[in-house]
C-alpha cells in the first residue's frame, strides 16, 4: 500500500512512524520480527497513548468507508497490537521457544478486507 | 481446591489410569489404519461456513491430504451447496486449479469439458466422436455434504456411516444454541508443524501445559497461587469420542494493552464476567471465572467458543509424523475501527500462543521417535488426551503393525 503524504492534524506528531503502518496482519507481523527490540520499545511508547484517540477519531467512519488517508492510522494502531506482544510478555520480537515463523500462513479476514477493498 | 484432586477418571472407569503407550502417535503402519478407519469415514470440517458462499456460482477447493482427494464446495444457481471431487470425469484431470471464487460453471484445461455450478456435464468438445456417452451420469462426481448450525462438513464415504448430527451428540445440546451466526471471519492461520496429528492435538486438550508453555504469552493470568496450573472444573467426554474441556482464567490485573482492547470488546483472555448474561451454548454458567470451552469432534476439529467469540481449528493429519494446524477465528463483525483494533489485540495474542504449543509438540514427537519411552504418564487432568488414544486403539486396535518402527 502506498502511504499518504501525512498523517491528520491531531496525529502529525507521530509521522516519524508511518513506516509501520502496513495493511495486513501479515506484513505487520513480518515487520515486526524484522525490527529490533529498540525499535519495537520506541514505537509501543510512542502508540501507547495514542491508541483510544486514534479508535475514538476513527469512529466517525464505517470500516469500509475510511478515507485513504486516513487508513494509515488505524493499520498503525493494529501495529501497536504487535509491538504490545514483545514489549508486555516477550521482551524480544520474536516468540522465544515457538514455532518458526516461516511455518506460518496468515489470511485476511473480513475487518482487513473491508478497509482494504473500500476507497 | 477441589477436595478430590482426581474427579474424572471415577466417571470413565472403563479407559483406565495407566500408562499409554506411545506406539499410535509414532508408528507408521498405525497411521494407515487410521486412514482407513478413522479418517475415510468421519465428517470432516471444512472450516467453511455456509455464508461464505453466499451466491450461486461461488465455490471453496480443500484438498484432503490424508485422503489424496481434493473437494470443491460450490453453491450451484439452484441455491443448493454440494461437494463434488475436483477431478474431471473425462480423463481424471484436476479440474479446479483456485482456492475458490465464482463461477458460473467449471471447464476442464485438459480436453475442454464444461460442468455447471450444480456439477452436472453441460458441453463436450467434439462431442460427436465419443461413443455413447452417457452425459447425465457424467457429471461431477459427488461427496456427501451436510451443515451443522452453518459450518460445512463432507464426508467421503461411499455411504456415510452416520449423520453429523449423531456425530455431534452431545453437542447437539451442549454446544448448538452458541450465537456463531452474530460473529464473521476476523483472522484465518494455518501452521505447519513435523509431529503426529495427536502428539500435535494433544497440548491443545489440557491447561495442565499452561503455566509453562504459555508462561510469557498468558503470564498475567498465572498468577493466582491457590490455582497455579488452572485444573479444569469440566472435562466431559463423549462416548464417540467427542470431549470438551472448559477452561478458566482467575482474574488478573490487565496490561496496559489488554486493557486497551478489553475497553473496545471481548478479549481472549478476559470476557466470562459474572455479572455477564448467560452465553448460550456454553459452560458459563457453572464455572467460576470461565474463560472458553474447548470442544472437540473425534477425531481432530474443534469449534472453541469463548465470551464474544469462537475459534475453529483442525489438525489435518498429512503423515504420520506432519500436521497441518488451521485455525479460523471469529468475533463479531467490527463495525467501527475500535473493534476492529480490540479484536486484533485476541488474534496476535491466540497466533502468537499457538506458536508457543507447536515448537512443544515438534520437540515432543522427535523424543517419542527416538523410543526413549514407551508410554506416557497422563494425569486426571489429562484424561482427554487419555480418551483419544483409548478411541484411535478402539478403532485401529493396540498392536504395531509395523513393529520395528524404533
Amino acid at each position: 500500500m502506498t502511504m499518504s503524504s501525512g498523517l491528520p492534524e491531531n496525529f502529525k506528531h507521530l509521522e516519524p512512524y508511518q513506516g509501520w503502518a502496513h495493511s495486513t496482519e501479515d506484513g505487520r507481523m513480518r515487520q515486526r520480527l524484522e525490527a529490533t527490540m529498540d525499535e519495537i520499545t520506541d514505537y509501543y511508547r510512542a502508540l501507547l497513548p495514542e491508541v483510544n484517540n486514534i479508535a475514538n477519531h476513527l469512529q466517525q467512519w464505517p470500516l469500509d468507508a475510511i478515507p485513504a488517508a486516513q487508513k494509515p492510522l488505524l493499520f498503525m494502531a493494529l501495529m501497536f497490537m504487535e509491538t504490545a506482544m514483545c514489549v508486555e510478555f516477550f521482551h524480544e520480537p520474536d516468540v522465544p521457544e515457538a514455532l518458526g515463523a516461516e511455518h506460518i500462513e496468515i489470511y485476511a479476514g473480513r475487518a482487513e478486507q473491508l478497509v482494504n477493498q473500500s476507497g | 481446591m477441589n477436595s478430590n484432586a482426581r474427579p474424572f477418571a471415577a466417571l470413565h472407569p472403563d479407559i483406565g489410569t495407566g500408562p499409554v503407550s506411545t506406539m499410535p502417535a509414532v508408528d507408521p503402519a498405525f497411521f494407515e489404519k487410521e486412514r482407513e478407519h478413522i479418517f475415510r469415514k468421519m465428517w470432516i470440517n471444512m472450516i467453511l461456513r455456509e455464508e461464505d458462499l453466499p451466491n450461486a456460482g461461488d465455490y471453496f477447493v480443500r484438498d484432503i491430504e490424508v485422503l489424496d482427494v481434493s473437494v470443491i464446495v460450490v453453491r450451484g444457481d439452484d441455491g443448493k451447496l454440494r461437494a463434488v471431487h475436483n477431478v474431471c470425469p473425462h480423463r481424471g484431470n484436476r479440474l479446479v486449479r483456485e482456492d475458490g471464487g465464482n463461477r458460473k460453471g467449471f471447464q476442464c484445461d485438459f480436453h475442454g469439458w464444461v460442468f455447471d455450478n450444480q456439477g452436472e456435464l453441460v458441453f463436450v468438445t467434439d462431442e460427436q466422436r465419443f461413443h455413447d456417452l452417457d452425459k447425465p451420469n457424467l457429471g461431477l462426481a459427488k461427496v456427501h455434504l451436510d451443515t451443522w448450525r452453518g459450518f460445512v462438513y463432507v464426508n467421503l464415504e461411499e455411504t456415510p456411516s452416520q449423520t453429523l448430527e449423531a456425530s455431534m451428540a452431545d453437542f447437539n445440546q451442549d454446544l448448538k444454541p452458541f450465537p456463531f451466526e452474530n460473529m464473521v471471519l476476523a483472522g484465518r492461520y494455518r501452521y505447519e508443524a513435523k509431529a503426529n496429528w495427536k502428539t500435535t492435538m494433544n497440548a491443545f486438550q489440557e491447561s495442565y501445559h499452561a503455566a509453562f508453555v504459555h508462561k510469557r504469552s498468558v503470564q498475567q493470568c498465572l498468577e493466582d497461587d491457590a490455582d497455579p496450573y488452572l485444573a479444569s472444573h469440566r472435562i466431559k467426554l463423549q462416548p464417540n469420542g467427542n470431549q470438551s474441556i472448559s477452561v478458566h482464567l482467575p482474574p488478573h490485573e490487565l496490561t496496559p494493552t489488554e486493557m486497551i482492547a478489553y475497553g473496545m470488546g471481548a478479549t481472549f483472555t478476559q470476557g466470562g464476567d459474572a455479572d455477564q448474561a448467560a452465553i448460550p451454548g456454553t459452560a458459563q454458567e457453572g464455572i467460576e471465572n470461565w474463560a472458553f470451552d474447548l470442544n472437540i469432534m473425534f477425531p481432530f476439529s474443534r469449534i472453541n467458543v469463548g465470551a464474544g467469540w469462537y475459534y475453529v481449528d483442525a489438525f489435518w493429519p498429512i503423515t504420520h509424523d506432519r500436521t497441518v494446524y488451521e485455525l479460523a477465528f471469529y468475533f463479531p463483525i467490527p463495525t467501527s475501527a475500535g473493534a476492529m483494533i480490540s479484536q486484533e489485540y485476541s488474534k496476535i495474542v491466540l497466533r502468537d500462543l499457538s506458536r508457543e504449543d507447536l515448537f512443544t509438540n515438534e520437540v515432543t514427537h522427535n523424543a517419542l521417535r527416538s523410543g526413549a519411552i514407551k508410554s506416557i504418564q497422563l494425569s486426571d487432568q489429562e484424561i482427554a488426551v487419555r480418551h483419544q488414544y483409548e478411541k484411535v486403539t478402539e478403532f485401529c486396535g493396540t498392536e504395531s503393525a509395523g513393529d520395528d518402527h524404533e
